[in-house]
């Protein structure tokens, strides 16, 4: 299997953008040429990370999305989820068929309706749609099964949100800029009993691009390669009522990225970690499932302040998805600033420490149905 | 540079058509069943899961892989979801193809389905256009591909009786065939004549020259060479593949030359070192929602001249017992469940290298290429199988 590397990364910010999407994307899409000093004709295939018409009032967004992500005339293809985008991108490199892939996945969350609006659709027509199941619902449920098995808090689900708006306020491209203590946490509205106003995340416009390359192509490229190392994903029932909710998939999806990445320990060898929590409490779970602690510890782990930016294994110093929610491209989000982590190169949200292995992971779907993680190394 | 070998095992379809009696994921369900009862395999097998539909408000349920995952048998496993509008079925078959090629996964299911009945499928096609420019005049499908096939007639100099002579030829032999595939939707017997007289769509195309709605899904899956080998008596090999796409707004580009079908398929031909298309290939499943564009697919892929298909299709170059033979499973033009019919073309060219097409076998075929077209006439994917690796 070949192996590939990040070659260069672009990013827009996540407030409501002026631009039409078509000049939107191909900003952040040329932009990640530019870094590599590429032209587009260059570039052996163009991946689209993209959703259908819920997310852009489009139907069959790639025919919209091909001219910004610069994939005229060009072979190429388009995944439904940004992870999704990524990985296949990859798996081109490795096949030996392509040494450079720009993947890039956009949304522009400010013009089409919100998040549980077009989460609802995930639901089958019959028996979910009816009572109300849309990302909210399903996540308030889950996360009173979270507090009533292990106890947790809702203090500690709120410190998510405090720790991950405070790391947002140094990230130029975070969505939201807020400085929110517990109390204000726990005093915002309820949106579904008990998940808090403060505790979900809100909706944002978001292009982000990576050009992937292979062994031999990178060094051309960049001075600074961030590898692949490991992958992981793995979806659950749908119906939520056949689930353990508590126990899903990711752990299956983490155990398949350390596997591949020759990862034992992950509390030891994970240095950050870019984890997508649309919901505060999820982050806490996740970090469970993921290995960062053990069963029921998600509470004990934050109050411990060691995913704290300053701590020894910090959890999502961009802000997380908490403070930037680009619905569709958040998990190529995590992987960028995973790699920016790794690069040294993240700027004012830089973490204190070395960074050598980061993990990024990405979840769509009814408490967290489907899951992705994938690990980098420098 | 090629990357590992990459076979198809095993192949399902569903009994295409107007499919009141079954819920969506249950017709997907049925798919992936025969898939894995032609391959011989279980769902534990699998490492992985590849599957798609038209992008779109169709059924009214959005990223389907959530409600469809035990459908799928692709709970526990990784999944791909990849959608690029008609084309679909092909950007599947491709992902299946580099998941195997690049060494991530040794046995892979890839998996197209619509279920066009729950929905209007004209207003979701419309949805296509961008709100601001196209939206207002594109009447769906029809209008676009009709537009094309004035420009393609007036740009080559074609005279119109002599175009609608060939495409009701080209609808008569599809109908035709379809009665040869138990899967077909549409079986009716058509003559010339009925297709000449049948009502006015947008003009030139007529009710018979336009593929139907259906609810389909069609299954297929891809190995490695060792498992292909261990596992499969006759595998199809994967030789070639392409996949490109042009610009959105319809009026920036060329339909009458179509440069994205034809550099998919010249992709497709140099990988599978093809250099002379009429005469390598056995038999073709041409993606062919519309007679019409049947005629510019057979120039774009390189099967004769520019301008000069209908004089093909009179000759009888592509009908059954012809020179080259296309869709003898009676094509899109009868068949249509939008995001299944690509990868449908590419199991019905799998069939027919492995001699499991039964009625519409095509005698001896052992190179065969499938293709398909999506967007706003924007995309063209194209795969070329052998029977031989």
């Amino acid at each position: 299997m070949r192996r590939v590397a990040i070659a260069s990364m672009a990013q827009s910010s996540g407030g409501e953008s002026r631009d039409s999407l078509m000049d939107f994307t191909f900003r952040v899409a040329k932009e990640a040429l530019d870094k590599a000093g590429m032209t587009r004709g260059e570039v052996g295939c163009i991946m689209i990370g993209s959703s259908d018409i819920f997310h852009s009032g489009l139907s069959c967004s790639n025919s919209f999305d091909w001219d910004g992500t610069g994939a005229f005339m060009k072979e190429g293809s388009r995944a439904e989820e940004s992870i999704f985008a990524f990985i296949y991108a990859c798996m081109r490199i490795m096949s030996g068929q392509f040494d450079t892939v720009l993947v890039t996945s956009l949304v522009k969350g400010s013009e089409n309706p919100d998040n549980d609006a077009c989460t609802s659709f995930f639901a089958d027509p019959f028996y979910l749609r009816p009572v109300g199941m849309n990302e909210t619902t399903a996540a308030a449920m889950q996360m009173r099964e979270y507090m009533l098995h292990y106890g947790i808090t809702e203090e500690q689900c709120a410190k998510v949100v405090e720790k991950n708006l405070g790391n947002a306020l140094y990230n130029p491209y975070a969505h939201i800029k807020k400085k929110v203590t517990v109390d204000d946490v726990l005093s915002s509205p309820i949106i579904s009993d008990p998940l808090k106003a403060l505790e979900c995340a809100p909706k944002s416009d978001g292009v982000v691009s990576v050009l992937l390359a292979s062994e031999k192509k990178v060094e051309e490229l960049t001075n600074r390669p961030v590898w692949l190392k490991g992958y992981g994903c793995s979806i659950d029932h749908f119906y939520l009522g056949d689930r353990n909710l508590l126990a899903g998939e990711l752990k299956t999806a983490a155990a398949a990225a350390y596997k591949m990445a020759g990862i034992t320990n992950p509390k030891k060898e994970i240095d950050v970690a870019e984890i997508c929590e649309p919901y505060a409490f999820q982050e806490l779970l996740w970090c469970e499932q993921l290995g960062l602690c053990g069963d029921g510890e998600g509470g004990a782990l934050i109050d411990s302040g060691v995913t704290q930016m300053t701590g020894t294994l910090p959890v999502n110093p961009s802000g997380g998805v908490l403070a930037m929610n680009p619905y569709v491209s958040r998990g190529l989000y995590r992987i960028v600033e995973a790699a920016l982590q790794i690069r040294g190169s993240a700027g004012e949200h830089q973490v204190d420490k070395d960074v050598s292995m980061a993990l990024a992971h990405g979840t769509q779907g009814f408490a967290g149905q489907c899951h992705s993680v994938v690990i980098l190394k420098g | 540079m090629m990357g590992r070998p990459v076979a198809i095992i095993g192949t399902g379809q569903t009994y295409h058509g107007r499919r009141r009696d079954v819920s969506y994921p249950e017709l997907v369900r049925e798919a992936v069943t025969a898939a894995f009862e032609d391959a011989g395999i279980t769902p534990q097998d699998i490492d992985g899961v590849v599957s798609g539909t038209m992008p779109s408000m169709m059924e009214g349920i959005s990223l389907t892989h959530f409600y469809f995952a035990d459908a799928l048998c692709q709970v526990g496993k990784p999944i791909l979801k990849v959608e690029t509008c008609g084309s679909t079925g092909q950007s599947l078959g491709h992902c299946g193809y580099y998941w195997i090629a690049s060494g991530m996964g040794d046995i892979v299911l890839v998996v197209g389905h619509e279920k066009m009945h729950e929905g209007d499928s004209q207003a979701t096609m419309t949805t296509v256009f961008d709100p601001f420019f196209q939206q207002t005049f594109a009447a769906g499908a029809p209008g676009i591909f009709t537009m094309q096939s004035m420009e393609w007639m007036y740009r080559f100099n074609i005279d119109e009786e002599k175009a609608r002579e060939a495409a009701a030829l080209v609808s008569v032999s599809n109908h035709d065939n379809a009665f040869d595939n138990p899967h077909a939707h549409i079986k009716i017997r058509v003559t010339v004549d009925d297709v000449k007289n049948a009502k006015v769509i947008t003009y030139p195309v007529r009710l018979l020259d336009v593929c139907p709605n259906s609810d389909g899904a069609c299954a297929v899956i891809f190995a490695s060479e060792e498992k292909a080998n261990k596992i499969c008596k006759k595998p199809a090999w994967i030789k070639g593949l392409g996949f490109r796409g042009e610009e959105f707004f319809f009026g920036e580009s060329d339909k009458s030359v179509w440069p994205s079908a034809t550099e998919a398929a010249k992709d497709a031909y140099d990988m599978a070192g093809i250099r002379d298309p009429l005469k390598e290939l056995d038999v073709a499943e041409v993606y062919n929602p519309f007679t019409y564009q049947e005629m510019i697919f057979y120039e774009c892929l390189g099967f004769c001249p520019r301008g000069e298909s209908p004089d093909y299709v009179l000759k009888g170059t592509f009908k059954k017992g012809g020179k080259l033979p296309c869709d003898p499973s009676g094509g899109t033009l009868c068949t249509n469940p939008i995001g299944a019919t690509g990868l449908i073309r590419l199991a019905e060219s799998v069939l027919q290298v492995t001699g499991k097409a039964g009625d519409r076998q095509v005698e001896g075929a052992k190179l065969a290429l499938s293709h398909a077209m999506g967007g706003t006439d924007q995309f063209n994917g194209i795969t070329i199988v052998s029977s031989e690796m």
